[in-house]
């Protein structure tokens, strides 16, 4: 593959990390003057404005839930452009503010991301979904903007649910009959994605090989019938010819920034300007590839709020670094830390703990 | 709903015989109880029904049921009739305590169970199903403990039956089950969010020796380990009184004498709880609350607070301390709101812990416990004698 196809995944682990030091250090010294709530924490926590940061483990990271209980934002309130929120289905949603300048990077770094693997031009999009989750604003959660945010990616859109979720044939067959015989996308949800398309797709015999699957939303469900990462692809390319699949891995509090899996599988890819790393949560080191721990993300994105290190409530693992299809960590998400329960004087009538939303 | 005790029985509500204000049967019903709390297997899997068995003695129940007993000869104490309790859905044995003082009381009760309930309360309700074998059949018709959810048929059939409602748990519980009518000759008993503190002299640590400083140390970290320190009894934050560099100095082997405790126990706390910790710490020092934050280890986070006046009341996970300085334990007084319910203390005289509750404009501090006992639970609780509200008087005139 040459330089050119590989978009934002180029660098080498140690080029990736010499030049996001200085970069994130001198956000995270943007935030100290612009975010006062932040810049309390740092001095708390005795990261002063005069530490030095020899290497990205060394940076103060936040706990990503600081976004769900403060208003965390480095510019004045008249230059909020956009306020994104997290899925409010469990408890109070993430707000996240960005300015016109951070709005415009995040979407078009985003976009430089995707390009890595749809190539220059937007293409036909079959969309595992139904159009009723754009409509009822009620319902309005992180899969609606999940599924709003990609279909700008793709062109002739295609529902392949209908309104009650269940799979559309004949949508799906015309979309395919149309459309299969050059590059086409598909999105949509891990979980829906395997549910609603693989067996139909499979029992139908449709051709899938011009397609390009992009899916999202995390493996939970998918652990539960036993389906691993590398028996989802096998079995698509095995029985639709599908062979470029990228699952991506994601968070609101770090808009724009989008771990993506590479063309052989084999774990998601950080872009150039971004990284990540593998804690200990006992003692909070850095772990090795091949031993799980919480997902910190770093990325140089965020400007108009601190959000640049952040300490994820995900697990995961490093498979390896600059060792696979693309240079790099390679890394795969493996679960979610339960939320922590308090056990005192709490109501009999709260109410009680209810399944995470997707990001 | 299920009726989790007596094992199998059926019927919300239990039969009308007669206990009597300390009946023997109940006594030995709950000595049963006891020895079987006490057991090494049960205490070892649940420390805090060690505790709660201790609390069950049988000597010391028959010394309270004497004591209820003996009234002048104008007076006949009689129970107040049937009991609807509700205990909060995670402090796993606070519905033992309650239960059981009305018992004692010779009241009819039915305890409502939260479904969620493991563990702990699993462990009691086994040991009262057991317990039952040996005992009069009048405990099995005159007690209940059911396990239902959100019914509200049944909580509004159980509130206008009963004669006293106990309400657990905390603020949003208690108005939420005050919708439900009670008779006109029936009341509530509320225990609403409450909350706690701790305070520790430096004179008193400095002069204390090893022996005392290291039980002390064993107390507190049993104050901020059991419960997951979110009980209402729990500290909330630790008020060091000295000049400051006593308390500086005092503080230094107090952290470490807590460390040590808490390692002794063998605690630790799961990865769920230390990023829980820190995201609550992180968010007092954003809001200004908190100017240091430090995390040791993820057992045990120490925070020290801008303003002694303005402590966390709420919730900041399992083994946190929260410092702040004061000159001396009646500048406390001021501090303290009607809310606050416990204050545990080390190293201080009994003149100055008078002093400080004289001191307090009000309500507020109705327990006032040395290091180790802010979880203990005590038959006079957030200021009301429990025998007392779960009996009547009979005033007789000749």
């Amino acid at each position: 593959m040459s330089i050119d196809t590989l978009g934002v995944f180029r660098l080498t682990q140690p080029a990736k990390e010499e030049r996001l030091l200085p970069e994130v250090a001198a956000r995270l010294t943007a935030h100290r003057a612009g975010c006062p709530p932040y810049r309390r924490i740092l001095d708390a926590t005795g990261h002063g404005p005069d530490r030095d940061y020899r290497s990205l483990d060394a940076l103060p990271w936040l706990p990503v839930r600081m976004f769900k209980t403060h208003a965390l934002k480095s510019i004045p309130d008249e230059a909020v452009f956009k306020t994104l929120t997290s899925s409010g289905t469990t408890g109070e949603p993430s707000r996240i503010f960005l300015d016109q300048h951070a709005a415009a990077a995040q979407s078009r770094m985003l976009s430089r991301t995707m390009q890595t693997v749809l190539g220059p031009h937007r293409l036909p999009m079959l969309l595992v979904d139904t159009r009723a989750i754009l409509a009822d604003r009620r319902t309005f959660s992180a899969r609606g903007a999940g599924v709003l945010g990609m279909m700008g990616f793709g062109r002739d859109h295609a529902w392949a649910l209908d309104a009650d979720g269940v799979p559309d044939h004949t949508t799906i067959e015309a979309f395919i009959r149309k459309n299969g015989g050059q590059p086409f996308l598909i999105f949509g949800f891990t979980f829906m994605v395997w549910q609603h398309l693989y067996e139909l797709a499979r029992d139908h015999g449709w051709d899938l090989g011009n397609g390009i699957l992009v899916h999202s939303g995390g493996w939970k469900k998918l652990q539960d019938l036993a389906v691993s990462p590398a028996e989802f692809r096998e079995r698509f390319t095995r029985d639709t010819g599908l062979t470029r699949i990228h699952n991506f891995y994601g968070m609101v509090e770090q808009i724009g920034t989008v771990f993506l899996e590479g063309p052989d599988g084999g774990g998601l890819y950080c872009p150039d300007f971004a990284d990540v790393i593998i804690r200990d949560p006992r003692t909070w080191a850095v772990l090795p590839p091949g031993e799980p721990g919480l997902i910190e993300l770093i990325s140089t994105l965020p400007t108009s709020y601190p959000g640049n290190v952040l300490l994820t409530e995900d697990l995961g693992v490093i498979h390896g670094v600059d060792d696979g299809a693309w240079p790099g960590k390679r890394f795969e998400v493996i679960g979610r830390l339960p939320r922590a329960e308090a056990r005192g004087c709490s109501d009999v009538y709260a109410v009680p703990a209810q399944g995470r939303a997707a990001r | 709903m299920t009726v989790r005790f007596p094992a199998g029985a059926i019927g919300l509500l239990p039969s009308a015989d007669a206990l009597t204000v300390g009946d023997p049967r109940v006594v030995r019903f709950l000595g049963a109880l006891s020895a079987r709390l006490l057991a090494p297997s049960v205490a070892r899997a649940h420390p805090e029904l060690g505790s709660l068995g201790f609390f069950l003695r049988r000597a010391e129940l028959a010394r309270t049921a004497e004591t209820l007993r003996k009234t002048d000869q104008h007076t006949v104490r009689r129970p107040r009739g049937l009991i609807f309790h509700v205990p909060p859905a995670n402090v796993d044995t606070v519905f033992v305590y309650s239960w059981a003082l009305s018992a004692l009381a010779g009241n009819r009760n039915v305890v409502r169970l939260s479904r969620r309930s493991a563990g702990a309360a699993d462990a009691v309700l086994a040991a009262l199903n057991d317990a039952l074998a040996d005992a009069d059949p009048v405990i099995a018709r005159t007690q209940r403990m059911v396990a239902y959810g959100r019914d509200d048929a049944v909580t509004a059939e159980l509130s206008a039956a009963c004669d006293l409602r106990v309400l657990w748990g905390g603020d949003a519980s208690v108005t939420e089950l005050r919708r439900f009518p009670l008779s006109p000759l029936a009341r509530d008993l509320t225990f609403p969010d409450r909350s706690s503190f701790a305070a520790l002299s430096a004179t008193g640590w400095l002069a204390a020796g090893d022996d005392a400083r290291r039980t002390a140390a064993d107390g507190y970290a049993n104050d901020v380990y059991w419960f997951d320190q979110a009980a209402c009894s729990s500290p909330r934050a630790l008020y060091v009184t000295g000049t400051p560099a006593d308390v500086k100095k005092a503080l230094e082997s107090f952290r470490r004498e807590l460390a040590d405790a808490v390692a002794r126990r063998g605690w630790t706390v799961d990865a769920a709880m230390a990023v829980e910790k820190r995201v609550r710490a992180y968010g007092l020092a954003a809001d200004g609350r908190a100017t240091g934050v430090r995390f040791p280890s993820n057992e045990l986070a120490w925070l020290r607070l801008a303003d002694a006046g303005e402590p966390p009341r709420g919730w900041l996970g399992t083994g946190v301390v929260a410092v702040a300085r004061l000159d001396a334990l009646r500048d406390l007084a001021p501090l303290i709101t009607p809310r606050d319910q416990t204050l545990s203390h080390f190293g201080f005289g009994a003149g100055e812990l008078r002093g400080l509750v004289e001191a307090v404009p009000g309500r507020g501090l109705d327990r006032i416990v040395p290091f180790g006992q802010a979880l203990s639970f005590a038959p006079v609780w957030d200021g009301h004698d429990l025998l007392e509200e779960f009996t009547t008087r009979t005033t007789i005139r000749g």
